[in-house]
């Protein structure tokens, strides 16, 4: 946390405060459960598994729960839905609105009636692509924010998505370690490449956002050499890249390997995806209004 | 009509007279600032200048916290004001990061008082009759848009006359605020910026602000 004096509010490089301080923590967790959530239930229908889309309903709703907290007025939530022409922030509760309550429907028809098989598969299609709009909203609605240069790039909305994905698979491969081998073989290729991906998104978005700004700029620095960069390098590199990548090569080359260390990974992606949310929350800063020297 | 300001930098001395009167008319709690001053450097010693800025919501016509707003709390008047409906604010602060001159404050501490572990003062206990702030709302600048509205309304002209001119116009010691309509070309406020190449604060940020900064 940049420690300010007062008269150095907006003079200096200012960092964003109310999307991560107090209350703000809780949507920062929010966009985290929001991209884990699309992320789980897009994989689980890919693989067809009932509990996996359960638990990606169930964290959607810890979405909305930790939206709540966000807010300092909760009970007016129904106003959220107001303004989707031009809000990410209205445009995103109604897409967890909606995955919420189609996957609520397709759950139920899935367990109850599996006879339906066309009915289920339209409100899995339906639930998966606002999944998808739920997991990708979170993004949108930070690199709309032209005012914080770092968060102001075409980049963050593919990396919330893969980071989520990531997190989803790796939820999604708790759930199937005991399950079928050869789907598990097939999930685990999934998620070396997409962990893969995800290395080199983060790569280029860090490199294309030096060059954005001054202010971008100084927030990388903050965030590979500075202040934030315990939680990048720790949570973010560590947790979320190289823990799981060696551990899922490991995986390729030995054939298979013990589920502590697969359990290790599985925690390991949890923990570098909420990281990766609050590193970039957190390394938002504003351009100076005035120069200070 | 669109209410402006002109604001010339050579007369502003960074008293904060325009700060103290703005807390005064809307009795704002502790921390809570609808406007600032900001004072920086630039140059190196000896060609060094000091900068001071007296700053405040634009009101931009292309206001970035209106459209993010979620539920259309922060509204825009035909006469350019960006204002909080506080009965319609849920608290999300998505107008506050997107700001990008961060020009809005987030009253959650109703507790807050200027002489803690002491009794309101007379002020205080007033403004909280007079002016009651909600609680867990966003506020900002808002032009002294119930100043203007009640000017107007008995045949005033905001910027001209006393009663209907926002607060930190009308007392500002050094007369470095103009206010007035942005669309009247012949109001005082665009002869300023006309013959004074007025200019915006930080026009790169794309919003079309309504205060403008003569040298």
């Amino acid at each position: 946390m940049i420690q300010m004096k007062p008269y150095e509010f907006m003079v200096k490089y200012t960092q964003q405060k109310d999307w991560i301080d107090g209350r703000g923590n809780f949507i920062a967790f929010a966009f985290f459960l929001g991209g884990i959530s699309g992320g789980l239930y897009m994989a689980a229908a890919y693989f067809d598994n009932l509990l996996g889309m359960f638990v990606a309903w169930l964290l959607a709703l810890a979405m909305g729960l930790s939206y709540m907290i966000h807010l300092s007025k909760p009970l007016r939530f129904w106003r959220m839905f107001m303004k989707p022409g031009t809000s990410w922030i209205a445009r995103g509760f109604i897409f967890i609105m909606l995955f919420i309550g189609l996957t609520t429907i397709q759950l139920i028809l899935s367990q109850w009636v599996p006879g339906a098989t066309t009915a289920i598969t339209v409100f899995m299609v339906l639930a998966g692509i606002f999944a998808f709009a739920q997991s990708i909203y979170t993004g949108f609605a930070v690199s709309y924010v032209s005012a914080i240069k770092i968060w102001n790039s075409a980049i963050v909305p593919v990396l919330f998505v893969t980071c989520g994905l990531t997190g989803g698979l790796a939820i999604l491969l708790a759930i199937m370690m005991a399950g079928d081998h050869a789907q598990l073989i097939a999930l685990e290729n999934i998620i070396r490449v997409v962990l893969i991906a995800l290395a080199i998104i983060i790569g280029v978005y860090l490199w294309n956002t030096t060059y954005s700004s001054t202010a971008a700029k100084d927030a990388v620095k903050r965030l590979i050499g500075g202040s934030l960069a315990p939680l990048f390098w720790i949570g973010v590199f560590l947790f979320g890249i190289v823990i799981p990548i060696v551990i899922s090569i490991t995986t390729y080359f030995v054939g298979e390997v013990s589920s502590g260390l697969l359990t290790t990974a599985i925690v390991s992606e949890i923990i570098g995806g909420l990281a990766l949310r609050f590193a970039i929350l957190k390394a938002g800063v504003y351009t100076p209004l005035l120069p200070a020297e | 009509m669109r209410w402006g300001m002109a604001i010339e930098l050579k007369r502003c001395v960074g008293c904060y007279e325009c700060v103290l009167a703005c807390k005064a008319e809307h009795f704002l709690p502790p921390d809570i600032f609808w406007n600032r001053v900001l004072i920086g450097e630039s140059g190196k010693y000896p060609a060094v200048t000091k900068l001071i800025y007296t700053v405040r919501c634009n009101h931009c016509a292309d206001p970035a916290c209106v459209k993010v707003c979620p539920t259309g709390a922060t509204e825009q008047r035909e006469d350019g004001i960006v204002w909080v409906d506080e009965d319609k604010c849920v608290g999300c602060r998505y107008c506050m990061v997107a700001c990008p001159y961060q020009m809005r404050s987030m009253y959650d501490d109703g507790k807050a008082q200027y002489f803690p572990g002491q009794e309101l003062t007379e002020h205080e206990k007033m403004g909280r009759e007079l002016y009651p702030h909600a609680l867990g709302v966003v506020q900002k600048c808002v032009f002294c848009k119930e100043r203007i509205d009640s000017g107007m309304a008995l045949g005033l002209t905001p910027g001209v006359d006393r009663e209907a001119t926002p607060a930190c116009v009308i007392n500002c010691p050094t007369k470095a605020i103009h206010f007035g309509d942005l669309d009247d070309p012949n109001s005082e406020i665009n002869r300023v910026i006309k013959e004074r190449h007025g200019h915006p604060f930080h026009p790169e940020f794309d919003t079309d602000p309504s205060i403008h900064y003569v040298d």
